[in-house]
């Protein structure tokens, strides 16, 4: 794809469709050590050992409305194309969680790219929280959903004085890391 | 004109699926992203690219792709080969870039009517 937001909301979403009330992203940019990394943490369904086996095979997924599913494979792709990987752990009850690596100054990595609409996509959909931290050399923005859905009270998070005031406050974030 | 013709016009090896040859070609699409292929392509299409990973023929098969020309030289991987068998999904090797191969598609007039926009 042409920015990794694109496969961070494709994993959130898999996330979603395992039941997960609860996800974790942290993106980790380490230059000296020339990384880019990708955790995704949920407490979800989990996966089995079995099917945990298939879910890097194109050829598998659980949807019944057709017989590919290229999320995992695309972004294992992506990652082993920038010299890194991509590693998935799960217990059955508990959740998941997912670590694609990349080698940073790789030519082919693609951007980051637009975090910002990517997460209020997922924040707005609204079925579950987020903790999102994004690190950079050190420097560090993020930001929790219970959070803030505990200083709002009864006010949703889709209330669009809150989504404008939550889409500047995540842009800003990303902007003062990228300074 | 059928991936037969093509095939030997442009010298390609065949690397798989050799019975889905005769299949009619409607036009062409060149990409590295698969993303992008999964959502452009159309149906029918031959797809060119030098890319020669498994999800190449999971995309292709996805969107019904007639076949795929894999560019530069790129050798596609067993694991790909013997998917893209079971798959019937033909893949076509040649040494030649992406761009000579989807000029030479051109002046064969596969796809020529008009830009795609």
């Amino acid at each position: 794809m042409r920015e990794l937001s694109l496969h961070i909301l494709d994993v959130l979403q898999n996330s979603l469709e395992a039941g997960a009330t609860l996800v974790e992203l942290v993106v980790e940019e380490d230059l000296a050590a020339d990384q880019l990394v990708i955790t995704v943490r949920d407490n979800g369904g989990g996966i089995d050992e079995t099917t945990l086996a298939k879910v890097v095979d194109p050829f598998y997924t659980s949807r019944t409305t057709r017989h590919v599913g290229l999320g995992i494979p695309l972004l294992r792709a992506a990652a082993e194309r920038c010299n890194g990987d991509l590693i998935i752990t799960s217990q059955v009850g508990k959740g998941t969680m997912l670590r694609a690596t990349f080698q940073h100054s790789h030519l082919d990595r693609a951007p980051l790219g637009d975090m910002t609409g990517t997460l209020l996509s997922f924040i707005l959909g609204g079925i579950c929280d987020l903790s999102y931290a994004h690190c950079v050399n050190g420097r560090q923005f993020g930001l929790s959903t219970a959070e803030i859905r505990a200083e709002l009270g009864d006010v949703p998070l889709s209330h669009p004085a809150v989504r404008e005031w939550l889409r500047e406050y995540i842009a800003e974030g990303e902007r003062s890391l990228a300074a | 004109m059928n991936l037969r013709e093509i095939s030997e016009q442009l010298s390609l090896e065949v690397c798989a699926a050799e019975e889905k040859l005769d299949t009619e070609v409607t036009g062409g699409y060149a990409s590295d992203l698969l993303s992008y292929v999964m959502a452009r392509a159309k149906e029918g299409n031959v797809w060119v690219t030098m890319q020669s990973h498994i999800n190449v023929v999971a995309v292709a098969s996805l969107v019904n792709l007639a076949g795929v020309i894999i560019t530069e030289g790129t050798k596609p991987e067993p694991a790909t080969l013997e998917k893209a068998n079971q798959e019937g999904i033909p893949i076509l090797a040649t040494r030649l870039t992406t761009y000579d191969v989807a000029g030479k598609l051109y002046e064969l007039g596969v796809g020529n009517e008009g830009l795609t926009e």
